[in-house]
């Protein structure tokens, strides 16, 4: 005797890990990945009646799942459990692995692509397929579904209102972010999966439109390659992962489908290609971004409590453009305490001592934008020897410069919102007591492993443009430049990064070109 | 080293190579502790390595750094083949007397040091002209670290109260105000 098991029973919702044989599916359209990419395709796609198949890597989890204890919902939620790393191990990266991808574990936070960067992908990046004014009803109807609208000032936690203070005080432009929130309780939560729904990502939204529209989904099965021959992809092989997602069952499975749309997002969709000998002469996996993350706390007299509260609800992008140097835009981050206590540099007393502290410290972020200068190439995805993907990301000067700058002005922004001290992530820690200690920012040693990177935004990889020798797919939809029938839809078509967190960026994209393959398919 | 090299050797395997070979020591490594229960990924000695750096990294009372040392071989089973055998190479490496004794002027393996040397050791890790016994130190301590403070038990002395009780939470229609239980909290809160 065994309980109803209500996924299973679903007939449009296959769990790999559970098939006692190998498995064929076929499809008009396989989309691998159900992040911000893959799930807006499935989701018009099944609309406007094809056939759909949705592939998702990492499991199917619930707000049974999202009990907010990082133990147990990071190890379901993110890549390589969050060890993910860049070769060297100097930046962390954090990214989704769920049914939804990373839309179930982002901060909310929803910006259109800056009107500016589309323009520069098409003077210098040969993206002639799309203009601004062509993304901006999709933008509108995402807004819509996904109920993304502006933070009221009042509705922002601490850790987010010292940082929009501080700012004021400083003169340094601020506004508060919009979200893609509906009734939020503002738990806090949101990177660990929301407890309440409230979060409207791709898990609650897109994705229950697709399957509802009659797109099928398939998740704990990971392509390995793409089985490539006259020109077109024939097949998807696969793997069956196990319930835990760390294992395999030994069962496989084949995907057949007449287009395949890649969405597995900046890191794993060049793997994919990769793994199917299909390198682009070199170009897939080069000009990988991420938008490095160096961190700043302040420690002040009362309860800041970083950890509840919408956690990123005001951004600053005074010092997004910089001219001939590298540009940084500043939010806040929220403060967990397993995600403190790795980024807290130090150990052993000192390290207890700064943790003793967590309630009354403030999180704040700058995000260095890569890949609009010259000498700021980005990062390059390779292989593993299983065949894992492996990113290295040289940090070069110009972004060691930025970091720099922007830890002062991190620094500034929490002594003019009232903190004691602050403490960057260098370890061993550099403590500032006054603004006028900032030069001591400089003589800290800022190398590879010696201050903490993080990275929560991977674009680029298999970036767009209409010259297939300095792209991987075209522009005007996604295609690839030699393969008729696969498209590659997701953060990693982008030439540059973008200067603002990514997820409505995607969205905005992928809808657009989701349209153009369902109004007039591809040739 | 070249950038490309740590795909092809794995991150510590190159480094063994390029300090002389992994397989020697001058003392054998000291026995502080059996697993509290099957090891998945360490063998171990390089369990006895990972508990010897969990008593420095954690020095918190009432810490205990088996715990921390089958925690982190538990989170290690989730890890790539490639970032396991990375670990179990790093473990070696920074147990191992000869490097020691190349770069630090020590002799004796790590678990065989006092507390205070143990410091130094791992002091020299992270202020290391080499990027790689830098990274080495920041993945040993980050793994500690982790696992400890996900232990429900470590938060009172964060003043981390935990996550919000959410149990018999229907949706509130309203979208405005104050969530009641930020409210509740609100009244009498204190700064710790």
């Amino acid at each position: 005797m065994s309980k109803l098991s209500l996924v299973r029973q679903s007939p449009n919702i296959t769990d790999g890990s559970a098939a006692s044989a190998d498995l064929t599916l076929d499809a008009e359209v396989c989309v691998i990945g159900s992040g911000a990419g893959g799930a807006v395709v499935a989701s018009v796609l099944a609309a406007a009646g094809v056939s759909v198949l949705l592939v998702e890597e990492g499991g199917y989890y619930g707000t049974a799942d999202f009990d907010m204890i990082e133990a147990h919902t990071v190890p379901k939620l993110y890549q390589e459990a969050m060890q993910r790393t860049t070769a060297d191990l100097a930046i962390s990266v954090l990214q989704g692995r769920a049914v939804g991808g990373t839309t179930v574990v982002n901060w909310t936070t929803s910006f259109r692509t800056p009107e500016d960067v589309v323009e520069r992908w098409s003077k210098r990046h040969h993206v002639g397929g799309f203009r601004h004014a062509d993304l901006v009803p999709h933008y509108e109807a995402i807004e819509a579904r996904l109920s993304i609208h502006k933070v009221d000032e009042a509705a922002m936690n601490r850790n987010n209102r010292k940082f929009y203070d501080g700012c004021k005080a400083k003169g340094y432009a601020v506004d508060t972010t919009r979200r893609n929130v509906y009734q939020c309780l503002q738990t806090g939560y949101c990177g660990t999966g929301c407890p309440v729904n409230a979060k409207r990502s791709m898990l609650v939204t897109l994705i229950p439109d697709a399957l509802d529209a009659g797109a099928r989904l398939l998740y704990r099965c990971r392509v390995d390659r793409l089985e490539v021959s006259g020109g077109e992809v024939r097949a998807a092989a696969c793997t069956l992962l196990d319930a835990g997602g760390y294992g395999v069952t030994g069962r496989r499975a084949t995907l057949k489908a007449k287009r395949f749309v890649l969405a597995g997002g900046a890191i794993n969709s060049p793997a994919v290609l990769l793994r199917s000998g299909l390198d682009g002469g070199g170009l897939v996996g080069t000009r990988t971004f991420l938008h490095p993350v160096i961190g700043s706390s302040g420690l002040y007299d009362e309860t800041i409590e970083a950890f509840y509260g919408a956690p990123q609800s005001a951004a600053s992008h005074a010092f997004a453009h910089r001219g001939d140097d590298v540009g940084f835009f500043m939010e806040a981050s929220p403060g967990y305490p397993v995600l403190t206590a790795t980024a807290v540099p130090g150990f052993g007393e000192a390290h207890r001592k700064m943790m003793s502290g967590m309630a009354r410290r403030t999180t704040h972020i700058a995000l260095a934008i890569d890949g609009f200068h010259e000498s700021v190439p980005g990062g390059t995805v390779r292989l593993r020897p299983s065949g894992a993907p492996l990113l290295d990301y040289p940090i070069v000067p110009r972004l060691w410069e930025a970091f720099r700058t922007a830890q002062k002005r991190l620094a500034e922004i929490a002594f003019a919102s009232g903190a004691k001290e602050v403490t960057t992530l260098h370890d061993p820690p550099l403590t500032l007591t006054s603004e006028k200690e900032l030069d001591r920012i400089d003589q800290a040693p800022w190398e590879p492993c010696r201050v903490g990177v993080f990275t929560a935004h991977q674009m680029g990889g298999c970036r767009m443009g209409d010259d297939p020798r300095d792209s991987v797919v075209r522009s005007e939809d996604l295609r690839h430049h030699a393969l008729r029938n696969l498209h590659v839809i997701d953060g990693s078509v982008f030439p540059t990064s973008l200067g603002v967190n990514p997820q409505e960026s995607i969205y905005g994209l992928a809808r657009l070109m989701a349209t153009r393959l369902a109004t007039r398919g591809s040739t | 080293m070249n950038r490309r090299s740590f795909v092809k050797k794995g991150l510590f395997g190159g480094a063994l190579l390029l300090l002389g070979g992994g397989g020697l020591a001058l003392s054998p490594t000291r026995r502080l502790a059996s697993p509290l229960r099957k090891l998945l990924v360490l063998d171990d000695r390089g369990f006895q390595v990972l508990v010897a750096v969990a008593s420095r990294v954690v020095t918190v009372d009432g810490a205990d750094p088996v715990a921390v040392a089958q925690g982190v071989d538990e989170s290690l089973s989730r890890a790539l083949p490639e970032v396991q055998q990375d670990l179990v190479g790093l473990l070696g490496l920074f147990e191992n007397a000869l490097p020691g004794l190349l770069l630090d002027g020590r002799a004796r393996p790590f678990t065989r040091l006092d507390p205070a040397a143990q410091d130094r050791v791992l002091e020299s890790w992270r202020d290391s002209r080499l990027v790689l016994r830098r990274g080495g130190y920041q993945a040993l301590r980050k793994l500690c670290l982790g696992v400890f403070y996900s232990d429900p038990r470590t938060w009172p002395a964060l003043h981390y109260a935990g996550p919000p009780d959410m149990g018999g939470f229907a949706h509130d229609d309203s979208q405005a105000g104050t969530p009641a239980w930020i409210a509740a909290r609100e009244a009498g809160k204190e700064a710790p």
